[in-house]
C-alpha cells in the first residue's frame, strides 16, 4: 500500500519547510509536496515608507541573508532613480558579496549539509593513524598528524558520553544509507569544527566595509565607508592589509580543506545520483564589472537552460512582464484577477488567505492550496536556481574558470558531465563556485587598491538623494544572486514614497509548489524517484532539500524552553 | 580586570512584533548605559551560526531575547550558566542553527564564556508588525535593569 512520509520541519535550515512525500511499495518517493508554513509579509511592512530606508527593513527578512537583500534592496532603488554609484561602491559591493557567498557555501557544506553524508558516530571508531595517513594523502593542509586526529577524537567521545552529543544528536548516525570509512567521518568532524573557527575570521570584511555586522551599512547611492589611506577611521592601509590576510587564508583552506574534502566524500557517494530534479536552470547573473544594467559584463553570466540542454543558454530578462511571474493557484494567497494568472511582481499583490487545515493536522491538503510560498516561473518554466543552475550557465556559456574547475572535479571523480544533474551535483557545484568566489574576493581587492591609488576615494554619489529631485513616480528592479540562488526586488516609487515592493526569494524558486499547469517545483521535482532505506529516518529527503541550501524566512528565534521544536516524521 | 570583554547580544526579528523584544532590550541598554568600551553591544537578529564569535570572543555574556519558559508566567525570567545547558540538551532537534547549538558548539569547542545570562520574557503578539505589544512594552523596563544591574556587578568584580 501506498505510504505517506511527512517531515516537518526540516531540520537544519532557516525557516519552516515541510515536505509531504508519497512512496510506491518498494518504498521509492513517487510524488512530493513542498509546503513553506510561514508567512513572510515584509511586502506588507514596506508601503508608505522611504525607499532609502528600505533596505535596513529588507536585511531583517533573514537572519543568514542580511547582504543580500540590503544589496538587491539599494540596486532597485538606484535603479528606479537612476543613480549610478561610484567606482568604489561598485567595487567594495562586489568584494561584500563575494565574502558572502564564499562564507555561506563553507559554512553550509560543513554545518548544515555535511551531517546528511558524515556519520559522526562513526568518526569515533576511526583509527586516528589511517585517518592521518588518508588526510595527508588528499591534501597538504598541515593539521592531519595521527596526534591531531586522536585529540579530536578523544574529545569528541569525552562529549558524547557526558551526554552532550549536542550540536549532532540530530543526525541518523548508523543509518545505511551512510557510506563513509570512520577514518574519512573522523577527518570530516576535525573539518567542520576547523570550518566553524574559520567562518569566523572571513565575516571580518563585512564589518570593516559595512561597519557592523551581522547587520552591515548599506547606502542608495553607494556605500557608507569612507576611504582614506592616512586616515585611523577609514579603510586605511592597515585595514587593506588585514583584508588580504583574511582573503588568502580563505583561498587556502577553500584549496586545501573544502575542496579536498567535497571530493573525498564524494568519492563514496558517486553510485547516489538521485535528485536531479527539473532539469531547467535561471540565473539572473551578478558581480558587474561596470554598471549592472550592462549585464553583459557581469562575472556571474545571466541566462537559463531548459530540459538539461547545456548547448542553448536563454536569454533572461527579469524586467519583461511576460518572463518572470509570481501565481497562486497553490499558496495561501489570493489575486484580484484569478489566482492561477502569474503576475509580474511590478503588478504583484500579497493579498494572504489561509485555507488550510487547523492545526494540528495530520497531511495538508496537496490538491488545493497547501503552502505559504507563492510559485515563481520564468515563462511558465518551474525555474532551479542557485549554485548548481549557476555553474550550468557560466559552463553552457564557455566560462574559462568554471571549465577547468568542473573538468577537474569530474575527472577526479571518473564521472561525466551528466553527473552534475543530481544532488551531488548541486553540492559539488557549490565547492566549484565557493573557489571562483574566493578568486573573486581578490579580484576585487585588487581593483580596490588600484582605483584607491588612482586618488579616487568617493564611495557615494549624493546626487539624488534628495527626494525633490525625484521623478513623481517610477519602477526599479535590483536582483542579486544570493549564495542560494536568484533574488529580485522589484519596487514602485510614488510620491516619494514606497507605493509597491515585491520580492521573489532564491527558495521561492527552489521550493514552490504545483502551478496551475500542475508543474512541480524543484523540490518537489528533485525528491521523485528516489528510494529511501528506511522511511522512519528520512535521510534522502534531508540530503536532497539541504542541497538546496533552503531559506524560508526566518521569521522566529524563540527559544522553547520545552524543547518543542522536534522535527517531526509521521508515516500516514 | 576580570573580565576583559563584555558582549551584550539582542536576539530576534523586529519584524515580528515581541519576537524583537530582545533587540528592543539591547538597544534601550545602549541608550541609557555609560559602560566603558570593554563592554560590547551586539544586534544579533536572527542570526545562529554567525554568533558564534560574539560567544565565544567574550569572558562574560549577556543574550537578550524573548523566549517560552518551563511554566508560563508573563514575566522577566533570567537564567545563568549552568540554567542555559539544560534548555540545550532539549531543544537539539532545532528547526535551524539556533542559538542554542551555538552554545553547544561553543562547549564542543571549550569556548564558553566564564559567565553566560540569558533575560528574557514570553511574547504576546508575534504577527508581522514593528514594535512591542503594551504587555512586553512594560516589562522591557525591568529586562534592562536586570541587565544593566548583573554587568555593573561584573564590572565591579575587578575591584575585590
Amino acid at each position: 500500500m501506498a505510504k505517506k512520509i511527512v517531515v516537518d520541519p526540516i531540520p537544519r535550515i532557516e525557516g519552516h519547510l515541510r515536505i509531504e512525500a508519497k512512496l510506491n511499495d518498494s518504498n521509492v518517493i513517487e510524488d512530493a509536496y513542498s509546503s513553506g508554513t510561514m508567512w513572510r509579509g515584509i511586502e506588507v511592512i514596506l508601503k508608505g515608507r522611504d525607499p532609502r530606508d528600505a533596505w535596513a527593513f529588507t536585511e531583517r527578512i533573514c537572519g543568514v541573508c542580511t547582504t543580500v537583500h540590503a544589496l538587491a534592496s539599494v540596486r532597485c532603488v538606484e535603479d528606479a532613480l537612476g543613480i549610478d554609484i561610484p567606482v568604489n561602491a561598485r567595487i567594495i559591493r562586489n568584494l561584500m558579496n563575494a565574502t558572502q557567498v564564499t562564507q555561506d557555501h563553507l559554512v553550509h557544506f560543513y554545518h548544515l549539509h555535511a551531517l546528511d553524508w558524515v556519520d559522526v558516530v562513526s568518526a569515533l571508531k576511526a583509527d586516528p593513524k589511517q585517518a592521518s595517513v588518508i588526510a595527508q594523502s588528499i591534501s597538504s593542509w598541515p593539521k592531519s598528524s595521527p596526534g591531531y586526529f586522536k585529540d579530536l577524537q578523544q574529545r569528541l567521545v569525552g562529549f558524547v558520553e557526558s551526554g552532550q552529543l549536542g550540536i549532532f544528536s540530530n543526525g541518523y548516525w548508523g543509518h545505511a544509507a551512510y557510506k563513509l570509512p570512520p577514518e574519512v567521518n573522523l577527518i570530516a568532524v576535525a573539518h567542520y569544527l576547523e570550518a566553524l573557527d574559520f567562518q569566523k575570521e572571513i565575516v571580518k570584511i563585512q564589518t570593516i566595509f559595512g561597519g557592523k555586522n551581522p547587520h552591515p551599512n548599506y547606502l542608495v547611492g553607494g556605500m557608507a565607508c569612507a576611504i582614506d589611506p592616512n586616515k585611523d577611521t577609514a579603510i586605511n592601509i592597515e585595514r587593506l592589509a588585514m583584508i588580504k590576510k583574511i582573503i588568502d587564508d580563505t583561498t587556502t583552506f577553500i584549496d586545501q580543506v573544502y575542496i579536498p574534502d567535497l571530493i573525498a566524500i564524494a568519492g563514496y557517494y558517486k553510485g547516489w545520483l538521485y535528485g536531479g530534479g527539473l532539469g531547467n536552470y535561471l540565473s539572473y547573473g551578478d558581480f558587474p564589472e561596470t554598471s549592472l544594467a550592462d549585464f553583459k559584463t557581469l562575472l556571474w553570466p545571466r541566462g537559463a537552460i531548459l530540459n538539461k540542454d547545456l548547448k542553448t543558454v536563454i536569454d533572461v530578462d527579469p524586467r519583461d512582464a511576460s518572463q518572470v511571474t509570481e501565481e497562486v493557484s497553490h499558496s495561501w494567497y489570493t489575486y484580484a484577477n484569478g489566482d492561477g494568472k502569474g503576475l509580474h511582481p511590478w503588478k504583484g499583490e500579497t493579498t494572504p488567505k489561509y485555507t488550510g487545515p487547523k492545526p494540528p493536522f495530520e497531511h495538508l491538503d496537496t490538491d488545493k492550496k497547501y503552502s505559504w510560498l507563492k510559485t515563481p516561473r520564468w515563462k511558465n518554466h518551474p525555474m532551479e536556481v542557485g549554485p548548481l543552475a549557476r555553474v550550468l550557465v557560466a559552463y553552457a556559456k564557455g566560462d574559462p574558470m568554471i571549465k577547468d574547475t568542473v573538468g577537474l572535479v569530474l575527472s577526479k571523480l571518473e564521472v561525466g558531465p551528466e553527473a552534475l544533474f543530481s544532488t551531488l551535483g548541486r553540492t559539488a557545484a557549490r565547492g566549484i563556485e565557493c573557489k571562483q568566489t574566493a578568486g573573486f574576493m581578490r579580484h576585487y581587492y585588487d581593483q580596490l587598491v588600484a582605483n584607491i591609488k588612482t586618488g579616487d576615494y568617493r564611495t557615494f554619489n549624493s546626487d539624488r538623494w534628495d527626494p525633490a529631485t525625484w521623478p513623481s513616480e517610477c519602477k526599479g528592479f535590483g536582483y542579486t544572486e544570493a549564495p542560494r540562488g536568484s533574488l529580485g526586488h522589484w519596487i514602485h516609487i510614488k510620491d516619494q514614497k514606497i507605493q509597491e515592493y515585491q520580492i521573489v526569494v532564491p527558495s521561492t524558486w527552489n521550493a514552490s509548489p504545483r502551478d496551475a499547469n500542475g508543474n512541480s517545483g524543484a523540490y518537489e521535482s528533485a525528491l521523485k524517484g528516489t528510494p529511501m532505506i528506511n522511511p522512519e529516518q528520512p535521510l534522502e529527503i534531508l540530503r536532497t532539500v539541504h542541497s538546496f541550501d533552503p531559506c524560508l524566512a526566518c521569521a522566529s528565534h524563540l527559544y522553547d524552553m520545552n524543547g518543542n521544536e522536534i522535527t517531526s516524521v509521521k508515516i500516514v | 580586570m576580570k573580565y576583559n570583554r563584555i558582549n551584550i547580544l539582542g536576539l530576534g526579528n523586529v519584524l515580528y512584533g515581541d519576537e524583537g523584544f530582545g533587540v528592543s532590550a539591547l538597544n534601550s541598554l545602549q541608550e541609557t548605559s555609560t559602560f566603558p568600551d570593554t563592554v560590547h553591544f551586539i544586534d544579533g537578529g536572527t542570526q545562529g551560526i554567525y554568533l558564534l564569535d560574539f560567544i565565544e570572543s567574550a569572558d562574560a555574556v549577556i543574550v537578550f531575547d524573548a523566549l517560552i519558559p518551563l511554566e508560563y508566567d508573563r514575566r522577566v525570567y533570567v537564567y545563568r550558566n549552568d540554567e542555559l545547558p539544560d534548555f540545550i540538551h532539549r531543544k537539539m532537534s532545532s528547526h535551524q542553527m539556533g542559538f542554542s547549538e551555538m552554545l553547544g558548539i561553543a562547549k564542543l569547542h571549550g569556548k564558553m564564556p566564564q559567565q553566560i545570562v540569558m533575560i528574557g520574557a514570553p511574547p504576546k503578539d508575534l504577527e508581522l508588525n514593528i514594535g512591542l505589544s503594551p504587555e512586553l512594552a512594560l516589562l522591557l523596563p525591568e529586562a534592562v535593569e536586570q541587565g544593566r544591574s548583573i554587568i555593573e556587578g561584573w564590572l565591579n568584580e575587578e575591584n575585590y
